[in-house]
Parts: structure tokens; C-alpha cells; sequence
């Protein structure tokens, strides 16, 4: 078990494409972990990807079972290896936040309705699934590091000031 | 840069729409060694204001950011203001509580900004951001007022919508809201 810091932006390494991972090895599983270990340290974290911990290799992790935006509509604890959308429709805005642009949010319009497709990082099984509401969400946005794109890549409007969360102190 | 070792300042301009406002003004700043923290600029009906939060590293004196910026304000014909900040009323207001976007739109009528806010106000409900537009036509004017702001605790979207409820028969505008919850993904 093993917590590893989440580089902040401008960390180089947040703005690269990741690399694909070709074999599930010992490595892989550690990395597996280490994301897991991050993501549940991380207060109301909702999913941690590989090149956020310095990896610059296409793997994530994604659980939103606990956060209440998702706890009715999910698919559990997902270890994910080149993970791939094959379809996308609707859209929403939330208002994001990333952990490795910390002090702000923005409002970040995405696909409601994805399916997705990518192989499990613990059973090395390929996947595909439907995934709507929030899990799509934060599944887009884990995606969205593998590709070296930050939430501010994304966001429509950072017209007030609420959209900061930091404080003068 | 530590807070402590810098000192801040409310700067506002406002003038006539011009290319160049932006420029000037923050090259002033710059020229300074002062750095924008937070910023918005707006324009409203062919004024362009600009509101600014602005830090130097001490020591740094309200005379000197003046001496700069007064002469870029009148070239390009604005209106300035500056007051220097104390550290508390550098605090920022804690978002701790549940940010709710409301929407008002409807036929123009003098008393809908104070109509939405008074009640609001009575509930302690701070304001965060808003924008009010004349949209509509010339013979029907109609008024979009779009705010955001923190509900205190034990009030929900809810309280806020029936809150309102009044006023969307009195002034016959339609009134939309909406909780806005930050993810942290």
C-alpha cells in the first residue's frame, strides 16, 4: 500500500499523452494499487489517474459508489487499463474540481451517456459497459489526464469569483 | 509570495469601450511589479469597467500605484478608483455552503434587482456573482437577472424557490433555481 503525492499542475507530466500499456505485469499491479491507495487518501476523491502520481501510462481508477452523486447508478471500484470511450451522447455541466489544480473549479460540460470500453487492471479482462450520470463524468475526466487535458482545458465560464475555493489566509 | 509580505488594493475603471483599455491599464500594473489577483471586466452598454484586486510586495503605497496609473486612466479616458485593503477585508467570504444559481427573466420593470435581493438579504443568503442584461426589443424590453449565491445552512433550493414564489406573480417573471455541487474528481 502505498500513497503517492498527486503532482499539481504545471507539472509536465499532466499535460503529455500517456503511453498504452501493452502487458499487465507486477508493475502494473503496483501501479494499480498505488492509484487505488491515492484515490481513497484523496478527501471525496472519485478516481486518480496514473500520469497524476507521475506515471505517464494510460491507467486509472474510478469509484463513485460512495459519493452521492453516484451511489444509485454505478459500476463499482473499476481498475481501468487503456480505457476507451466507443460512444458518447447527451451532455451536463457540473462544476468540476481536480486535485491536481487545486484552489479551483469550473464548470465543465461533458457526454451523459458514454460506453466505454478497456481492460481490467486487476483480472486483465477486456471490458465494455454502458455508463451514465455522474460515473460518466468522472470517467471522462480520468480519461481526459491519459490524453495530458486538464478540466481547464474544458471549462465554459470562470466568470465568478465562487469559482475559486481559495481563501486570503 | 507570503501573504503577509504583500499589500493589496480594490482598483476599479470604468470608461467609454475602446481597444487598448485592458493594455494600458495593466501595463501601468505591470510597470509596478504589481500582480492581479482576481479580476472581472465587463462591458456594459458600451462601458468598459474593470474591477481588480491587486498585490505589490511591501513596502508599496497607494501614492505610488497613483502616480502610474492616474496618467494611463486619463489617456484613455477612465474613471479610477483605488482603495487599499486591510487584511481582514482581504478575507474571503467561506463558500461552505451549498452554492444555488437562480435565474429571473421577464417583462422589464423597475424593481427586480431589489425585489430578489431584498428577499434574499432577509435570509442572510450572500451573493456571490451577478449579471443583469436589457435583452428583448425596444417595445418589449425584457430583463435576465442571473445570480449565484451560498445558501446558509438548514436553507435548500427548495426554501429559496418558495422564497421567490411571491415575486413570480407580483412582477410575472419566471424564476429558475439551481444547486450547483462542485465535484472533486
Amino acid at each position: 500500500m502505498a500513497i503517492q503525492p498527486i503532482l499539481k499542475y504545471p507539472h509536465p507530466v499532466l499535460k503529455k499523452m500517456a503511453h498504452r500499456i501493452e502487458r499487465i505485469d507486477e508493475e502494473i499491479r503496483q501501479l494499480m494499487q498505488d492509484l487505488l491507495d491515492t484515490m481513497q487518501n484523496g478527501p471525496g476523491s472519485v478516481g486518480v489517474a496514473a500520469p497524476q502520481i507521475g506515471v505517464s501510462l494510460r491507467a486509472c481508477v474510478v469509484d463513485v459508489s460512495q459519493n452521492r452523486h453516484g451511489k444509485d447508478n454505478n459500476h463499482g471500484l473499476l481498475f481501468m487499463i487503456n480505457p476507451e470511450i466507443t460512444f458518447k451522447n447527451g451532455s451536463a455541466t457540473m462544476r468540476e474540481g481536480c486535485m491536481s489544480v487545486p484552489d479551483y473549479t469550473g464548470d465543465v460540460e461533458r457526454a451523459t451517456d458514454i460506453t466505454l470500453s478497456f481492460t481490467d487492471g486487476i483480472s486483465g479482462e477486456q471490458r465494455q459497459f454502458q455508463s451514465t450520470g455522474f460515473e460518466a463524468v468522472a470517467i471522462q475526466h480520468e480519461i481526459d489526464h491519459l490524453d495530458g487535458i486538464l478540466f481547464l482545458d474544458r471549462i465554459s465560464s470562470i466568470s465568478t469569483g465562487l469559482f475559486r475555493r481559495k481563501n486570503y489566509r | 509570495m507570503p501573504y503577509r509580505e504583500l499589500t493589496h488594493y480594490a482598483v476599479s475603471v470604468v470608461g467609454a469601450d475602446r481597444p487598448g483599455i485592458v493594455a494600458g491599464v495593466t501595463g501601468a500594473l505591470y510597470r509596478l511589479g504589481c500582480n492581479i489577483a482576481d479580476s472581472s471586466c465587463a462591458m456594459l452598454a458600451g462601458e468598459f469597467a474593470m474591477i481588480m484586486i491587486v498585490s505589490h510586495r511591501k513596502p508599496f503605497n497607494k501614492a505610488l500605484l497613483m502616480e502610474e496609473l492616474k496618467p494611463a486612466c486619463e489617456n484613455l479616458n477612465l474613471t479610477l478608483s483605488v482603495r487599499h485593503l486591510t487584511y481582514r477585508e482581504e478575507k474571503r467570504q467561506d463558500d461552505a455552503g451549498e452554492i444555488c444559481q437562480i435565474t429571473v427573466y421577464g417583462a422589464d420593470q423597475p424593481g427586480i434587482v431589489y425585489k430578489v435581493t431584498e428577499n434574499l438579504a432577509v435570509r442572510q443568503i450572500n451573493i456571490m456573482d451577478l449579471q443583469t442584461r436589457l435583452a428583448g426589443t425596444e417595445d418589449n424590453p425584457v430583463y435576465v437577472m442571473q445570480l449565484e449565491v451560498v445558501l446558509p445552512d438548514g436553507i435548500s433550493s427548495d426554501d429559496v424557490v418558495n422564497l421567490l414564489k411571491g415575486l413570480k406573480d407580483e412582477l410575472k417573471v419566471e424564476i429558475g433555481v439551481r444547486i450547483v455541487t462542485p465535484v472533486e474528481l
